[in-house]
């Protein structure tokens, strides 16, 4: 193992994510001693070009692999001036290696490996989660909390146990964010700046009424694909002019407002059974669909009950941004983990378990 | 086109790239020949060899052999999107670039 990592005092690392419809680079600088409780964490630069599609559609893999490839040296070339550092200055260049969708991660990784050619430095594969994680544990000082991650792509819940981020729940079907962003589609709701963020905006002006919507907790999973089915045909009962159960009319708010309350809902249940289980008090909401207040206040009341308190952070960090992927793949870094070049893949599939946390006692 | 009905992939396409040194050229080859053509009825090859009277290994020879010549595009357009951000990240972002710029902002 090469130490001469873990002997520096400032450690820097470019990271660059595009798993999804994000690309994000980011610049991290961690100091003091490698492990010590001591060593900081500070983002040098942190920024992201999103591909928007159009109302009513999503992204596709091809467009957004198209639109990561035309970004990507505008925003790593803002990533370096906004750090303000020299090349000499990184230690290694970090990557999502996954899971994600495949066009798009491989858009990114081709760049990252001509980064690391070019520049002549190490490599180093990251776990998309992992690098959620590890970076709402950075930004909030949760030390040692239940996570819950969710996001377009993901839904599940973890705890830390043995040097693995153990998946105590997840979504049996598609992802809660895939569930929300997807009736925004049904909707035809604006996917600027994010449907998630649309919808929430909507919700707020809902709640007349709660309709009802099939809740869908299996033991610690859940299920999404049939409340979505379930949203969509109350759409197109609205849309015929169709009334609700107290034979009133409803209307689009009304909707987002109970799919947001019924789908958060069965969130919270399952993250309080986590905590249960492994006597935390602290919850951690980290992946896009964290940014959400609803969910935050609802999370929020659940862990005051049982004395403890959620940790969350903004849209810089809980949206995909390529500072994560800095930070977790820093973090494996200086334990000595690489990824060689011709070993640095992406793959579609990579469970959040698979990997190590050898930075962790 | 030629023929290579033997492995069952007949529609073929070599391309050569040259580089403007052997460096940049192997950079080229090693960033794009790790993943791996998704499709088995897709061969490519990489590799760099020497360009006309010169030593230097700077022309990167890919060539392509596929089952149907729709698979043979498809496979050729994937590579040239990767090739062009290759050679945009060597432009834009390659050591000497990238200082000569910091040195212009900061002066």
């Amino acid at each position: 193992m090469d130490n001469t990592i873990a002997k520096k005092k400032r450690r820097i690392a470019l990271g660059c994510e595009g798993s999804a419809n994000k690309l994000g680079i980011g610049v991290i600088l961690h100091e003091g001693d490698v492990g010590s409780p001591l060593a900081t964490a500070t983002v040098l630069s942190n920024v992201r070009h999103t591909f928007v599609s159009p109302p009513g559609t999503g992204f596709l893999p091809k467009d957004t692999a198209r639109h990561h490839r035309s970004f990507f040296v505008r925003v790593a070339k803002q990533a370096l001036s906004d750090a303000g550092i020299s090349i000499a200055d990184i230690d290694c260049i970090c990557y999502t290696k996954g899971p994600g969708m495949g066009a798009p991660l491989t858009s990114v990784a081709v760049a990252a490996r001509t980064l690391a050619l070019l520049w002549d430095k190490e490599l180093v594969g990251v776990n998309h989660c992992v690098g959620h994680i590890e970076m709402g544990r950075a930004i909030t000082g949760a030390a040692h909390p239940v996570v819950l991650y969710v996001s377009g792509g993901n839904t599940q819940v973890i705890a830390y146990a043995e040097q693995r981020y153990r998946i105590f729940g997840e979504t049996l079907d598609i992802a809660v964010g895939n569930c929300l962003d997807r009736f925004a589609r049904t909707l035809g709701i604006s996917n600027d700046p994010a449907p998630g963020y649309n919808i929430e905006q909507l919700a707020k002006q809902g709640g007349r009424v709660l309709l009802d919507l099939p809740y869908a907790v299996k033991g610690m999973d859940c299920s999404f694909s049939g409340i979505l089915t379930r949203a969509d045909e109350l759409a197109a009962h609205m849309k015929a002019g169709g009334v609700g159960p107290d034979g009133e009319p409803f209307t689009p708010a009304d909707l987002c407002f109970s799919l947001q309350e019924t789908v958060f809902a069965m969130l919270v249940e399952i993250t309080e059974r986590a905590m249960a289980h492994v006597g935390s008090s602290q919850v951690l909401i980290v992946g896009g669909v964290g940014c959400n207040e609803r969910l935050q206040e609802m999370m929020g009341a659940m862990a005051a009950d049982r004395g403890g308190s959620v940790y969350a952070t903004d849209e810089r960090f809980c949206i995909d941004n390529g500072i994560m992927i800095a930070h977790a793949g820093l973090l494996a870094y200086e334990t000595g983990f690489r990824t060689p070049i011709n070993e640095s893949t992406c793959t579609q599939r990579f469970r959040t378990d698979e990997v190590l946390v050898k930075w962790r006692k | 086109m030629a023929t290579d009905a033997t492995a069952g992939l007949p529609c073929e396409l070599t391309l050569d790239i040259p580089f403007p040194d052997a460096r940049l050229a192997s950079v080229a080859l090693n960033a794009i020949r790790v993943d791996k053509e998704l499709s088995l009825l897709v061969k490519r090859d990489l590799s760099v060899i020497p360009a006309d009277g010169s030593s230097d290994q700077s022309v990167l020879r890919v060539e392509y052999k596929a089952a149907t010549n729709r698979m043979l595009r498809v496979a050729v357009n994937s590579f040239l999107d990767s090739l062009a951000l290759v050679l945009e990240v060597m432009e834009e972002l390659d050591v000497d670039v990238v200082e000569a710029r910091q040195k212009e902002n900061s002066g």
